[in-house]
């Protein structure tokens, strides 16, 4: 066990950026510019890659020095680093990326060294894999263990149907049997538990106003 | 800057590794074995229901990718030790409520790492994070409203609902109101109403207090 949990993909990925001597940009400010403007709710990029449960990325600029006697050190290159944990298989995944959020990763990586090479989902999995780092020991705290991992689709389905349940319990209270059966299989009809493409939850929403998609008028 | 993504908190801490190669490569095999034996061996963590994910990534000089000819090679004497956590809850909560509920295993995770102070006493560990803490720049999830705990029960709700749901048109109203309430009972401590937290992102506070300054003015 290491990248892998079950179905649950834990991708470690150090992309070198070009020395900060290079050209008349910081890459290392740009970059962080950047990210520090991309939103991080259902706005941003990341939202829109397919099977993103979380996603990290900053910018590594030296190791930690722990004061004396140890050894004053420091990296030669800067790297972007990219974690995220994701469903499913690295390279359809990376795959995706691309696909749906290829500005974003264009804006983001154009200054790492190797980047020039990628010019379609194909070569940007391949490139991402070449700056991957094996995970060592993955916990996976959002699954139970022995029971079968969910992606991100069943998940934001699930919370969906729980914010909309607690809200049915509260509003048929003190109602006959007769009334809350029939006013729950109105609600079985609506919120449709079983299907996945809605109605459901926006991938990355942050406010309750905004989080529900793909529900009838 | 952002570490902060609602309710999920990325946490990144950088620690060398004392003991030159050998010493790193006993850890690697540690954290294999940690992870054949999950959840037996990591158990503690799972008494944290905070954490989403969390992952140890170990990595020498030659590790670090090199793409380019021109690109120097990294020279470094110590192995490096990245650990990357998504939990929910504030930074001292989570570190105080690592630390208390598994000393033990954090002390073992962080073995032969240069200046590790131990868990206990707390405020030397506190120094040591702070020290070796590294700051995201962006940081998403999917479901930046909801905790793990929320994750977790939501799944158990959708599965009733959709059981109940398949059955409920064919029982009388006696038998479908005894299912209910039964549903209700198994449910009742996993049927709690999420709402937004104060703060989504702090990169996405710190343009609201700009915009807001802009708007009327430092007061």
């Amino acid at each position: 066990m290491d990248n892998r949990y079950g179905n649950i993909y834990a991708l470690t990925a150090f992309c070198p950026l070009r020395p900060e001597s290079d050209g008349t940009e910081s890459p290392t400010a740009v970059i962080r510019n950047v990210l520090n403007h991309e939103p991080s709710d259902h706005h941003g990029a990341m939202a829109r890659v397919p099977n993103t449960f979380l996603c990290r990325l900053f910018v590594l600029d030296d190791v930690v020095y722990q004061g004396k006697p140890a050894v004053y050190e420091h990296l030669k290159s800067n790297y972007l680093v990219f974690t995220a944990t994701v469903y499913g298989d690295l390279e359809p995944y990376l795959r995706g990326m691309w696909i749906n959020a290829a500005p974003f990763v264009r804006e983001v990586w154009r200054f790492c060294i190797g980047f020039d090479r990628v010019h379609d989902e194909i070569t940007f999995a391949r490139y991402i894999q070449q700056c991957q780092i094996k995970t060592n020991l993955f916990f996976n705290g959002s699954d139970d263990p022995g029971s079968s991992e969910h992606s991100p689709a069943e998940q934001l389905k699930s919370l969906y149907v729980q914010q909309e349940f607690a809200r049915f319990v509260g509003e048929h209270q003190g109602l006959s049997a007769g009334e809350v059966q029939e006013a729950f299989q109105r609600f079985v009809a609506r919120v449709r538990p079983d299907d996945l493409t809605g109605p459901t939850w926006r991938a990355g929403a942050s406010s309750l106003d905004d989080a529900v998609v793909g529900a009838d008028l | 800057m952002s570490n902060i993504s609602g309710k999920a908190y990325a946490w990144n801490v950088l620690s060398p590794i004392n003991g030159g190669r050998l010493i790193a490569l006993l850890k690697k095999l540690s954290f294999r074995l940690a992870g054949v034996f999950l959840p037996n061996s990591l158990k503690g963590l799972r008494t944290l229901s905070t954490i989403h994910y969390a992952r140890w990534v170990i990595v020498r000089d030659a590790d670090f990718p090199c793409l380019s000819p021109t690109q120097p090679r990294e020279k470094l004497r110590y192995s490096y030790m990245f650990f990357f956590s998504d939990f929910n809850g504030a930074w001292e909560e989570y570190v105080d409520a690592f630390a208390l509920a598994i000393p033990g295993s954090l002390n073992k995770l962080w073995w032969h790492t240069v200046a590790w102070p131990k868990v206990a006493p707390m405020q030397p560990f506190h120094r040591y994070i702070v020290r070796n803490q590294l700051f995201t720049n962006h940081y998403y999830s999917a479901y930046p409203m909801a905790s793990s705990t929320d994750v977790k029960a939501s799944r158990n709700v959708r599965a009733g609902v959709s059981k109940l749901g398949a059955v409920a048109m064919a029982l009388s109203p006696a038998d479908f109101q005894k299912q209910y309430h039964t549903l209700l009972k198994e449910l009742q401590h996993e049927l709690a109403l999420i709402g937004p937290t104060p703060i989504v992102s702090l990169a996405a506070q710190a343009v609201e207090e700009r915009e807001r300054e802009d708007t009327h003015g430092h007061s």
